[in-house]
């Protein structure tokens, strides 16, 4: 049993994925901050409650469609769900849609619950050391 | 791994700001800059322009900087007859460029700036913290 297969443990380790893919988007968002025509996208968050079991694959949605038997089913794209971001009103004259202060926001709260699921991994994995009579 | 990509991606947000305030300086330091003949034109004050650019390799949106374009407005004329440059009627084309608007450009360009650098220590941070399991 790999140390992954542990519930709380790939519980986790979605949740990081998932943040560690949001920091990315968030990044893209402030870099393109003063970019014409560029709109603000978001990750959407995981839905914990449809699946009881949580694998990372329910983050990621866009895959290939075999239209034909012959077809060699596609590996699993690594694109993940983004989101337009809406109900945001201020568009600048140029047609960037990007509020700094909003990303800023999510930057440092993305971090937080970065940090909170590590802490959290930290905790369960020293749970398992007390369970193995190491401390 | 996606935090490198994250720090790329805030690196090409630095170098894009950067570009621009290069741009914003030269249209300051030209601000009076007047032609030396009669008739001729001064400096016309230059415009960044960014363009979004997704790259293959990160599969992200990066930033590139634009074409460099050149701001097509009316020169200020100021009566100065003693001026080597002055036309017939005793006026002086200087530069297109207006200090105030550069100076809000600067500032928008130093906040954006600091945006950027905000989302890679945020992101240094959150490495340091996947690193910090492997110790606890």
């Amino acid at each position: 049993m790999a140390i992954t297969d542990i519930p709380i443990l790939s519980m986790l380790r979605t949740r990081l994925e998932w943040a560690q893919q949001r920091q990315r988007v968030l990044s893209e968002n402030v870099a393109n901050s003063d970019t014409p025509h560029y709109r603000a996208r978001d990750l959407t968050a995981p839905n914990f409650e449809e699946t009881s079991q949580v694998s990372p694959a329910a983050v990621s949605t866009v895959s290939l469609t075999r239209t034909a038997s012959g077809h060699i089913g596609g590996i699993g794209s690594s694109g993940s769900a983004f989101q337009t971001e809406k109900g945001n009103y201020e568009v600048r004259p140029t047609g960037n849609a990007v509020n700094l202060e909003d990303e800023m926001m999510k930057v440092a709260a993305n971090q937080m619950d970065y940090q909170a699921a590590t802490a959290l991994y930290t905790r369960s994995l020293n749970l398992i050391k007390i369970a193995l009579g190491k401390r | 791994m996606d935090f490198l990509k994250t720090m790329s991606i805030a690196a090409s947000g630095l170098r894009a700001q950067a570009g621009r305030m290069r741009i914003i300086s030269e249209n300051i330091a030209n601000a009076d800059s007047t032609p030396s003949t009669p008739g001729a034109n001064p400096y016309r004050r230059k415009a960044q322009i960014f363009t979004s650019e997704f790259d293959r390799t990160l599969d992200a949106r990066m930033v590139e900087l634009g074409k460099v374009r050149t701001d097509n407005s009316e020169f200020r004329l100021k009566y100065e007859p003693g001026h080597p440059a002055a036309d017939s009627n005793g006026n002086v084309k200087y530069p297109n460029v207006n200090p105030l608007v550069e100076m809000t450009d600067m500032r928008e360009a130093q906040r954006s700036y600091e945006a950027n650098v905000n989302v890679i220590s945020a992101t240094r941070r959150m490495i340091q913290r996947t690193i910090d399991i492997l110790k606890a």
